[in-house]
């Protein structure tokens, strides 16, 4: 019997089913997200998939999933009500944040509302001096009472977050069991376990987030186990983590802080292993819907991770160090770099006459012109209909139908008359202007981390990835471009990439010349202990299991750090010195000289579990019959070219742009000049001279 | 009003050369040794055409707006005709070019095929620049020989080979030369990133079409810029405000005022009035004063007009020369920061007076500087430099922000932990402090108390604060906000320190900094008594301040309406106003004042 692996992505408006079955076959499914219950949507969605198919629960292996409930809980304020206790003289450290805001002249600013209201923010009497020294012991007494105060208040979650624990954890955890004792009830998230790194607002905010978020977490994935149950799918949950590593529906409801960015990773980490595949060592991946475009790096067959990130900080070009809104997890997660530049972006003109795009989006309702919904504001699917990028009459296989008179109608009155050009050179500069702001999003990651784009392939997807791919491929000086298989479903096709991880990590401040390399290697063990406690849980034996450590460096009086893989075996202290300094020249051009002093900041270990036999056939085969593709229609590459429109099968053999793939779920534009093929995968690959 | 001959062009060209500025920006964030760039943000990064106009200006300090300029200015003057590929001027001089001694200039023309073309600009806080206090930001030095390294405009690289004179004698004049050289690699790697990007953009646009776009950006900031002026009343509008004093001449108030003349799309900010500038180091050059008028007018313009040349056209900035906001040699001016933030304030008010429903009451009075420094055992210097505010004045719409930096400095804290670990400081608060807040309609930002032990056998403690006499206002009704405190050891003999000081502390000696509280906007009595009820719960507000300023009675933590009606009573026929002051500076019925 074929066995499937599932993926599936709960977006806010659609939840995105793939099916991938052992012998490579793959069905999709695309579903309305069901708010109130995300869980039904895809009990209901699999129960389409098996009446329309003829399969049965059983024959799901493995069902992997990627979720917003956790960040819509915080965008939404509809987390736990949940109680802070901390360290007598900072109790505001949660609110008062670091003072940054986000924005530079902005007299309205609005602070976003602490996840905690002061009233529930109680303080004990105890101090931890910075060398993990009690200073002031903490008076059991005392944190009875700001136990008491927080349960009187019947709050559901409780964080602990004391000054220092991450170099003395034993007033945390005198708290944490008073916690359990009183009230096992309560959700209860402790800094020393969950983030035991200096630096009090981030390991604060971090604690926070997850104590807010747990209950509503547990109880989603305890109704999605149920129905599942009910539907007779009897096959294991594992949950997408921000970091691009899968983990399992237990680990999720302890640490739900790992799962808050779920949604974009699937993407990156399928583009990840069909890099992989396809030994491509560099690739840039871009993902572009509807209103937002994110770009991320791949190196080596590595993705790129941030320490740390904002929930809820919306997108801002240029902001990567205008910081202070949203919500602050110092938590690895995919480095993302993103735009607001989608489908959906308005074209307009500003009051000095330049035509510009976005950030703001006509959204799903009233949508683009061409939608024929009520929008009167063009947008950029209006400018590609425009150029013949997509089809005029309909999108998704014929679901939507398209306006182009209207659109014609609108953009010629509201932006090429103002401008005094042709509808096509109007529309073509609302399509070059779109793709240079989407560019600054590769740009964040690339050329301002030392990385030059030209030596990275361009991997492609989402909805509008491949309408743009070449144009900026060719203005960034990339050669190559690849448009993954179902792009336009990516990011829960990624999902089937995955693998199982797990991330921990602890400051250790200490200069390397001035270190006992015994010690360090013992606190290592430490934590790659509990990563091999939490695999063998899992099931995943001592075969099966991978330990990475790495280690966040700078050079001493430095306030931000580097992170460098460390290898296995005995460790080198001469080695990292030299590793880091290495890296730093790669990333900012230079290094300092030999006699200034590196300082390791802080610890990190990965344990992975290893899957058997390959995760992903070299194949897949749609089951989703390809149409019949339209005549070919005129497309403007800087003038009109009458363009072929073909089927992702048609370039099992290699052609010459111009031309157009169109398929259910995404459209893919090659410009003249450009050639096209399939590989292997199915991949479509693209070569600009 | 098209006027862009073309648009999309010239869009291309403008998101290029701003994300060069900004990748500049990022360069120095990322490289740089500092906590007073990383965490303050205290530096910017500019371009500017062969001409020296700036063009673009990277995310940056708003204080430093109209820094670049000014130095390019200088630069125009000293070296036009002597310039060749490979050279990069430095620069910190306040009467030529710089603003204080701290702020390092490190420019560098950019060629091609032989032709200047443009500049790579770079501006940042360094640590140390020497003189006689660690940090060289003595709020107390007299004249500017005492505050340390004075560069006047000259090349740290003449045609690519460095100038090692200027560069050791720079090395044995500051105290941490290793943070000041870490820095200014910094400042040379954005430069270089510039360089690398702008030939790339020279190579595809060609050198003419490149300097006719720089032109173009210029004029399309400029031409934004008059058409969201024009959209604001034409009018003369005044305002003043005092800070309290330079902390030298104790108790003599320095008087701030500006003028703002609008008509069609030019605005005038006429500052002459101004105090004379003083003995304190708190004197502005006038590329700061101009950076305090620009930011208070960008804050009523939309977002999205770029910085640049273009906007400094339409807002003309006047402040004669002697004054505290332009001072002349030998003016000392490293903590001149403070008239910075208070002109900008004063620039707020007079903002307020021309658009009553736009604009907020003042803040704490922007940040307060305390550094420490010293020598430990071994001898070895320790420089602990700390900035902070955080309380903003109310909104006409909105409470003020609580636990937000001044917009004229978007600066970040250190983080506690971090500062323990490597400076001799323990916290033993950072919090914030009820009642001080101005009550109003909507209530000024609640501030906040650092309480710092000191931990090493002895140091020098100076302090730059202020609002201690002079509270910050409040507008159309809003009360305005408690004054700021200094404390030595204030579980001990809990000593009433002034605003601005120097002194010698020893090991366990305890500095207690609480901010002033904000000013409110609009009359208490007509705030929502459920936001009252809230801030009570939330111990901002003590019940009997309550009372006092809103006249909400709360027993049993409820609302007691009758006694509120009555209370409120009583306090409109106390205060007995014929129409609602536009601004307060003093409490409408005079309080007790309650150390915090």
């Amino acid at each position: 019997m074929t066995t499937y692996r599932v993926g599936v992505d709960v977006g806010g408006t659609f939840t995105d089913i793939v099916l991938l079955g052992d012998d490579g076959s793959i069905h999709t499914k695309k579903i309305s997200s069901s708010v109130e219950n995300y869980a039904q949507a895809i009990v209901d969605g699999l129960a389409e998939v098996f009446r329309e198919t003829g399969l049965r629960g059983d024959a799901i292996a493995e069902l992997r999933h990627g979720t917003t409930v956790a960040s819509n809980a915080i965008l939404e304020h509809k987390g736990a009500k949940t109680g802070l206790i901390t360290t007598k003289g900072f109790r505001d450290v949660l609110e008062i944040r670091t003072l940054r805001m986000p924005r530079m002249y902005d007299i309205g600013w609005t602070k976003p509302a602490p996840l905690v209201e002061r009233y529930l923010r109680q303080v004990v009497d105890e101090r931890i001096d910075a060398h993990g020294n009690v200073e002031r012991g903490l008076d059991p007494r005392d944190a009875e009472r700001a136990v008491d105060t927080l349960l009187a208040e019947k709050v559901e979650a409780i964080a602990v977050c004391l000054l220092h624990s991450y170099a003395n954890p034993a007033h945390e955890k005198i708290i944490r069991d008073l916690i359990r004792a009183k009230a096992p009830g309560v959700a209860c998230s402790v800094s020393c376990e969950v983030l035991p790194e200096i630096k009090e607002y981030e390991r604060t905010s971090t604690t926070v987030v997850n104590a807010y978020v747990m209950p509503i977490v547990a109880s989603y994935l305890k109704a999605l186990r149920k129905g599942l149950d009910e539907a007779g799918v009897p096959a294991r949950l594992l949950l997408m983590q921000s970091n691009g590593g899968l983990t399992t529906d237990a680990a999720a409801v302890e640490r739900p802080m790992h799962i808050i960015e779920s949604g974009p990773a699937g993407g990156v980490v399928g583009a990840q292993a069909l890099a992989r595949a396809k030994d491509l060592a560099r690739i840039i991946t871009f993902d572009m819907g509807g209103t937002t475009a994110k770009a991320s790096i791949v190196e080596d067959g590595h993705v790129t991770r941030a320490q740390e990130y904002s929930v809820g900080a919306g997108i801002m070009i240029g902001s990567r160090l205008l910081t202070g809104a949203g919500y602050t997890l110092k938590v690895p997660a995919i480095d993302l770099a993103e735009v607001g530049a989608g489908g959906g972006s308005l074209v307009w003109i500003d009051p000095a006459g330049a035509l510009q795009i976005g950030p703001e989006s006509a959204g799903a309702s009233p949508g683009p012109v061409c939608y024929d919904q009520g929008g009167e504001t063009p947008t950029v699917t209006d400018a590609n209909l425009l150029l013949g990028y997509i089809n005029p009459r309909h999108l998704v296989g014929g679901a939507l139908k398209l306006n182009a008179e209207k659109t014609k109608r609108v953009f010629a009155h509201k932006i090429a008359a103002p401008l005094g050009m042709p509808l096509e050179k109007a529309a073509h500069g609302a399509h070059l202007i779109a793709a240079s702001n989407m560019i600054r999003a590769i740009k964040a990651v690339s050329t301002e981390r030392g990385r030059d784009p030209r030596e990275f392939a361009l991997f492609a997807f989402g909805g509008n990835g491949p309408v743009f791919a070449c144009g900026m491929a060719a203005a960034l000086g990339m050669k190559r471009i690849v448009v993954p298989p179902s792009a336009g479903l990516f990011s829960s096709f990624g999902l089937l990439y995955a693998d199982v991880e797990h991330h921990y990590a602890r400051t250790l401040r200490r200069l390397l010349r001035k270190s006992d390399r015994l010690e360090i290697e013992r606190a290592w063990d430490e934590l790659a202990n509990q990563a091999i406690e939490q695999l063998a849980a899992e099931g995943f034996g001592p075969d099966k299991r991978k330990i990475r450590r790495a280690a966040a460096l700078h050079y001493h009086g430095q306030t931000y750090e580097l992170t460098v893989p460390v290898p296995e075996g005995a460790l080198d202290l001469a080695y990292l010195e030299e590793a880091f300094a290495r890296e730093h020249e790669r990333t900012y051009g230079h290094r300092a000289g030999a006699d200034e002093p590196v300082e390791l900041v802080s610890i990190q270990v990965v344990g992975q579990g290893v899957r058997t036999g390959p995760s992903v056939p070299e194949r897949v085969r749609a089951s989703r019959a390809e149409p019949t593709p339209p005549a070919p229609r005129l497309a403007y590459f800087g003038s009109w070219i009458e363009t072929p429109v073909l089927r992702r099968s048609d370039l099992a053999k290699p052609r010459s742009g111009p031309l157009i793939v169109e398929e259910y779920d995404a459209t893919c534009v090659v410009p003249p000049g450009a050639r096209a093929e399939l590989d292997a995968a199915g991949n479509i690959v693209i070569e600009l001279n | 009003m098209t006027e862009i001959r073309d648009p999309i062009g010239f869009e291309l060209f403008k998101n290029a050369i701003f994300s060069i500025a900004d990748e500049m920006a990022l360069t120095v964030f990322r490289t740089t040794y500092s906590g007073v760039l990383k965490d303050n943000m205290d530096y910017s990064t500019g371009f500017a055409d062969a001409e020296g106009r700036l063009v673009a200006q990277g995310l940056t300090l708003p204080g430093h707006l109209g820094s670049v300029p000014t130095a390019m200015q200088s630069i125009m003057r000293h070296f036009r005709d002597d310039m060749q590929p490979g050279d990069v001027f430095i620069m910190n001089d306040p009467f030529d070019g710089g603003m204080h001694l701290p702020d390092i200039f490190v420019l560098k023309p950019l060629f091609h095929e032989g032709k200047r073309l443009a500049f790579a600009c770079t501006v940042c806080h360094h640590t140390d620049v020497g003189g006689r206090v660690a940090g060289s930001n003595a709020s107390d030095s007299t004249e500017i020989y005492a505050e340390g390294l004075r560069i006047a405009p000259m090349k740290m690289y003449e045609a690519g080979k460095i100038n090692k004179t200027l560069m050791t004698f720079i090395e044995k004049n500051v105290r941490l030369p290793v943070k000041v050289f870490g820095d200014l690699r910094a400042q040379l790697a954005a430069c270089h990133i510039a360089e690398k990007q702008f030939a790339e953009l020279v190579a595809k646009y060609g050198a003419e079409q490149t300097a006719a776009y720089m032109r173009e950006t210029i004029d399309y900031a400029e031409r934004l810029t008059r058409a969201a002026l024009e959209k604001l009343p034409d009018g003369v509008w005044s305002f003043e405000d005092w800070i309290d004093d330079d902390g030298v001449d104790y108790g003599k108030p320095i008087r701030l005022f500006v003028t703002i003349r609008k008509q069609g799309g030019h605005m005038v900010v006429d500052w002459t009035g101004t105090h004379p500038q003083v003995k304190g180091a708190i004197n502005n050059t006038l590329s700061f004063t101009k950076a305090a008028a620009y930011t208070g007018v960008r804050s009523v313009l939309p977002q999205g007009i770029p910085n640049n040349e273009g906007v400094f056209r339409a807002i003309e900035v006047i402040c004669p020369p002697g004054t505290v906001g332009n001072g002349v040699l030998p003016a000392a001016c490293a903590a001149r920061g403070l008239t910075g933030f208070r002109m900008t304030d004063c620039m707020f008010g007079a903002l307020a007076m021309m658009l009553p429903d736009k604009v907020k009451a003042a803040g704490d009075g922007g940040n307060t500087g305390v550094s420490i420094g010293g020598y430990d055992a071994e001898r070895k210097p320790f420089i602990y430099v700390d900035f902070t505010c955080g309380a903003w004045g109310a909104r006409p719409w909105a409470d003020g922000l609580d636990g937000n930096s001044h917009m004229f400095a978007n600066m970040a804290s250190h983080s506690i932990e971090v500062t323990e670990a490597e400076q001799p400081i323990e916290f033993l608060a950072y919090e914030f402090v009820p009642d001080k807040a101005g009550a109003g309609k909507y209530r000024g930002g609640v501030p906040f108390r650092r309480d710092y032990k000191f931990l090493e056998e002895e140091a020098i403690l100076q302090v730059r604060s202020d609002r201690r006499t002079h509270r910050p206002f409040g507008l159309y009704g809003g009360n305005p906000g408690m004054p700021s405190e200094n404390y030595l050891n204030p579980d001990g003999e809990n000593r009433v320190l002034p605003s601005k000081f120097t002194m010698t502390i020893r090991r366990g000696d305890v500095f207690r900094h609480v901010l002033a509280g904000a000013g409110g906007w609009g009359d208490p009595l007509e705030r929502d008594p459920a936001a009252v009820l809230r801030d009570v719960r939330n111990e901002l507000l003590s019940a009997a301040k309550a009372s006092l300023d809103y006249g909400i009675v709360i027993v049993n933590k409820e609302l007691d309406l009758t006694a509120t009606t009555k209370k409120r009573a009583e306090i409109r026929a106390a205060r007995g106003w014929t129409e609602v002051p536009a601004v307060q500076r003093e409490d409408p019925i005079p309080q007790t004042r309650k150390a915090a």
